[in-house]
This record gives C-alpha cells, sequence and structure tokens, in this order.
C-alpha cells in the first residue's frame, strides 16, 4: 500500500501539485488521467522520489523506490549502449542476477542493437522490460502504451492483468481510454495539480463521454471544418 | 549553446575561451616539446572532434532547418573553426602535410554523417557492468590502441617518458568517461545507499581501468625495470585522480561540475597532495547530493 498524504509540489511560484491525499492498494491497477501538464509525471517523479515535494508519502517498504519499477515517458538512453546492455544495467542496480535475456525478450527486440537507434514503441518496450526484469512490487507507468504496436499493447495489458492477480500495485497514465478501461479497477482524474474525481470500473463508460464533452465542446466547431 | 555551458559553470563565456587558448597553447608546446608523435595525436584529437559533428540526428535537424548550400556552409564553417586551432600548431611545428591532411579531411567530412549507418555494435569487455566504460569505450577505442602504440614506440627508442605519457593518456581517457552527469533516473534505479554507490562506482572504474591500462604499465615496468617504482607511482597516482574525479562528479549531481569544483579538481592535478583533503570533501558532498536520490 501507498499512501500519500497532503503532497504538494512547486516549481518556482507555479504549484503543479496542490495538496494531493490518495491512497494505492495492493493488488489494484490505477489510472491517472490528466490534460497535458496537468502534474500527472510530476505526481509520478514525486512518488518515485525524483521530485522534492512537501507532504508524505508511506508504504509498508521502507524504501519504496527500491521496489518501484518506474517507466517513464520518455526514457534516456546512452548512446552506445546496446539493449542488452540496458537490460544488464538494470539488473545490476537492483542486485537481480539474470543472464538469459534473449529467453525473457517478450517484444522480440535487436538487443544487440544500440537502444537509441530503437524506434520510439521499441525504446518503451525496452524500458519496461528492464524494470520487469527487476521483481518490483509497484509500478508506475507513465504512458506504456505510447507508440506501441497492437501486439505489443495486447502483451502489456496481460502482463498488467498478471500483476494485479499477483497483488503488485499498478499506476498508470495513459491518454488511451480504451487501454485504462482494460485494465484499471478505478480512474482518478487529475486537473491543475489537484484530483477531481475518482471513478470505479462500473462508471469508466460515463467518464469517458464527460471527458469527451467537456472536452471537445465546440472547439472543433470553432475550425469551420469544410 | 557553449556560452550557456560556460555560464553554467560559472564563467564568464570570454574568460572560457581566453583559459581555453591559454591551456590549448600550453598543452601544444608540452606535446611537441616531450614526443616526436605529437603531430600524429594532433590529427586524431581533431579529427574526433569533427567526426562529433557529424551525428546523423543533428545534421539531419540542420538540413530541416537550412537550405541545402547553407548547410553545407555551416557544416564547412563548423568544421574549419574546430580544426583551425590544431592547422595552425601545426603549420607552426612545420608539419605541412600533416596540417594539408587535416584541412583535407575536415573538408571531406562536411558531406558525412558517419553516426548510426551501421547496425553493428563494438564489442567490449565490459558487458557485464554498464555504463561508463562501455559508452566511453566505443566512443574513444581508438586512443587507447594510441597509447599502446605509444608504449611500443616508447620501447622501441627506449623512451621512458613516453612511456609515461601513454600511461597518462589513458587515464586522462577513462577520466572523461566520467565527467558528464548522466540523467537521475540512472542512479535512482540503484538500490544501494550512497556509500555503497559510490563504492561500486570507484571499483568498477579501477578495475576497468587496469584493464585498459594493464599492457602499458606491464610492458613499461618489464623493459625499464629501473624505472619500475615511477610506473606504479604514477599508477597509484591516477586511480587517485580517478577516484576524485568521480567523486567530483557526484559532489555537483544532478548538475554538471562548476567553478570551485573544476579549480579544486586543477590545483589537485597540480600539487597531488592537495587530494588528501579534495577526496574527503568531494566524498561528503558527493554522499550528500546523492542522499536526495538514493534515500
Amino acid at each position: 500500500m501507498i499512501k500519500i498524504g497532503n503532497l504538494s509540489k512547486a516549481f518556482g511560484t507555479h504549484e503543479v501539485l496542490k495538496n494531493i491525499s490518495l491512497t494505492f492498494e495492493k493488488g489494484n491497477v490505477y489510472g491517472i488521467v490528466g490534460e497535458n501538464g496537468s502534474g500527472k509525471t510530476t505526481l509520478f517523479r514525486c512518488i518515485a522520489g525524483l521530485e522534492k515535494h512537501s507532504g508524505t508519502i508511506q508504504c509498508e517498504h521502507d524504501k519504496l523506490k527500491n521496489h518501484l519499477g518506474f517507466l517513464q515517458t520518455d526514457p534516456y538512453f546512452f548512446p552506445k549502449i546496446t539493449g542488452r546492455e540496458y537490460l544488464q544495467l538494470f539488473c545490476n542496480a537492483r542486485k537481480i542476477d539474470e543472464n538469459n535475456f534473449d529467453g525473457k525478450n517478450i517484444f522480440d527486440l535487436p538487443l544487440n542493437q544500440y537502444a537509441v537507434t530503437y524506434s520510439t514503441g521499441m525504446k518503451k518496450k525496452l524500458a519496461l522490460t528492464a524494470i520487469l526484469l527487476q521483481n518490483n512490487e509497484v509500478f508506475i507507468l507513465d504512458e506504456p502504451f505510447n507508440g506501441v504496436d497492437i501486439q505489443s499493447n495486447i502483451i502489456i495489458t496481460e502482463i498488467i492483468h498478471r500483476f494485479k492477480a499477483m497483488g503488485k500495485t499498478v499506476i498508470i497514465s495513459s491518454h488511451i481510454f480504451s487501454t485504462l478501461n482494460d485494465t484499471c479497477d478505478e480512474i482518478h482524474l487529475l486537473k491543475d495539480g489537484v484530483f477531481v474525481k475518482r471513478v470505479f470500473k462500473n462508471e469508466f463508460g460515463l467518464l469517458e463521454q464527460e471527458m469527451k464533452e467537456i472536452t471537445i465542446g465546440n472547439k472543433i466547431e470553432r475550425l469551420g471544418l469544410k | 549553446m557553449l556560452n550557456r555551458s560556460l555560464r553554467d559553470f560559472g564563467l564568464n563565456p570570454i574568460v572560457g575561451y581566453l583559459l581555453s587558448a591559454a591551456a590549448f597553447t600550453g598543452l601544444s608546446v608540452y606535446l611537441f616539446d616531450k614526443t616526436t608523435l605529437a603531430e600524429y595525436l594532433f590529427i586524431l584529437v581533431a579529427i574526433s572532434f569533427i567526426y562529433a559533428l557529424s551525428q546523423t540526428r543533428r545534421n539531419d535537424f540542420l538540413k530541416s532547418c537550412f537550405s541545402i548550400k547553407t548547410y553545407y556552409l555551416i557544416r564547412f564553417t563548423e568544421n574549419t573553426i574546430l580544426a583551425l586551432p590544431f592547422f595552425i600548431v601545426l603549420i607552426l611545428q612545420h608539419c605541412f602535410l600533416s596540417a594539408t591532411a587535416l584541412i583535407f579531411v575536415s573538408g571531406v567530412l562536411v558531406f558525412f554523417d558517419v553516426e548510426n549507418k551501421f547496425r553493428f555494435s563494438l564489442p567490449t569487455p565490459f558487458y557485464k557492468r554498464p555504463f561508463e566504460f562501455i559508452v566511453g569505450f566505443r566512443n574513444v577505442f581508438y586512443v587507447f590502441f594510441f597509447a599502446y602504440f605509444l608504449t611500443f614506440m616508447a620501447i622501441s627508442v627506449g623512451n621512458f617518458n613516453l612511456g609515461i605519457f601513454a600511461l597518462i593518456l589513458v587515464f586522462l581517457i577513462c577520466f572523461t568517461f566520467y565527467t558528464n552527469p548522466e540523467d537521475e533516473y540512472y542512479v535512482w534505479v540503484f538500490s544501494l545507499s550512497p556509500k555503497n554507490f559510490l563504492l561500486q562506482k570507484m571499483k568498477i572504474a579501477i578495475l576497468f581501468t587496469t584493464m585498459l591500462i594493464l599492457p602499458v604499465v606491464a610492458s613499461l615496468s618489464l623493459v625499464f625495470t629501473e624505472n619500475a617504482g615511477t610506473v606504479f607511482a604514477f599508477l597509484g597516482l591516477g586511480y587517485l585522480f580517478l577516484i576524485t574525479v568521480i567523486l567530483a562528479k557526484y559532489s555537483a549531481f544532478p548538475d554538471r561540475m562548476n567553478l570551485p569544483q573544476g579549480f579544486l579538481l586543477a590545483f589537485s592535478l597540480w600539487f597531488p597532495p592537495l587530494l588528501l583533503g579534495v577526496i574527503p570533501y568531494f566524498y561528503l558532498q558527493s554522499v550528500k547530493r546523492l542522499n536526495e536520490l538514493l534515500s
């Protein structure tokens, strides 16, 4: 369980997160949705310990970060590091003795190629494979489906289902509502640094409809498409 | 960008350029004074700088922004600016053939984007412990072979100083692997305390540097037996500086090293006993910086 209490974060005078309180239970999958710039990534970075913040983050582990797999929106790769070496680095970091990278290469990535030469989707899959190999208890997946092909999409969705069955905690952000619909137990809507809505599985359809109406409004009409 | 980097380092750009020019001149005079192979080293260093401007992604960006004529003009100007200081020194040293070759190569490289054309990844003996030595070795592996060649030449002509220069060159290259801070995610991901993280970094650096420097040290100490003590003294000093560079990097992390830290490092190089104070200082600063990510 991860318990967030009164978490706030500001960059200079710009307050990105405002007194957020939320609890993530074990064996549940949480979706975080919100517009670009609403504070999703900052929230994830705060939970991971990559950003200083005010407020508290409690969990059953003494150091959450050592049990956390954090898939970043845009993972950074060193130049001239192969996919295999990237996986090795992540296993080393968590003292995981893993040699069978080919056997665990579920996305069929060209592991002997430099990771920087990979496509956007391949980079995402490599970064995901790396955190999967670490046997983490908690996963934060920031846009895991972004740029990923349909086959891998199916695999990632199934992995999230398995994690839920294994009692792991998964927090996902995605701009693709159908993927959240397939995986999440509850979705939290983040707006201007505040959670404005909490929706459970049976209400996802309503949330999607509501978001469509609010988001689209009369914007398309304003374009005057002909 | 260069101006901004210099300002971030805490230097006025004009002062930075003047200092760079002075350092370049001083190093050039020293090199040409110490070894006859300086002209080849000069060409090698100049071409490696120019080569760095041939990255496909960077040049694709330039091509998308400018007309093809302007693009080639920019590339030609950049390559010329980089090659010019080396060209002038080579001319002043009467190395006319090398100077001409350098200008020719820098001109030819305008028309090449050399990165990512190949799917081949250079194998390294460091694959079990990414990333500094893997990336560094792949970037400048040829300099190590040049250092081994210098060692061979030093032994052939009985020039011990040239051998020591080769040893220092290997260390200097290894130091560069630790000059730029990595993305903080690559520190955060480690489930180690700051102390153990630093110890692991130092252990790996010493082990891999030893692998690279062993041919030089073994050859020099076997051939110049009477100077073996000097070889090992330089080796020990090199390890101390390696540790200092690693600690200096993390003492500023995730930022780049700033001017005071750079000065401390430079003063230690000039007067090594300072390391006795500088190493513990950088260590404490590093632990403090890493605590924010690792604790």
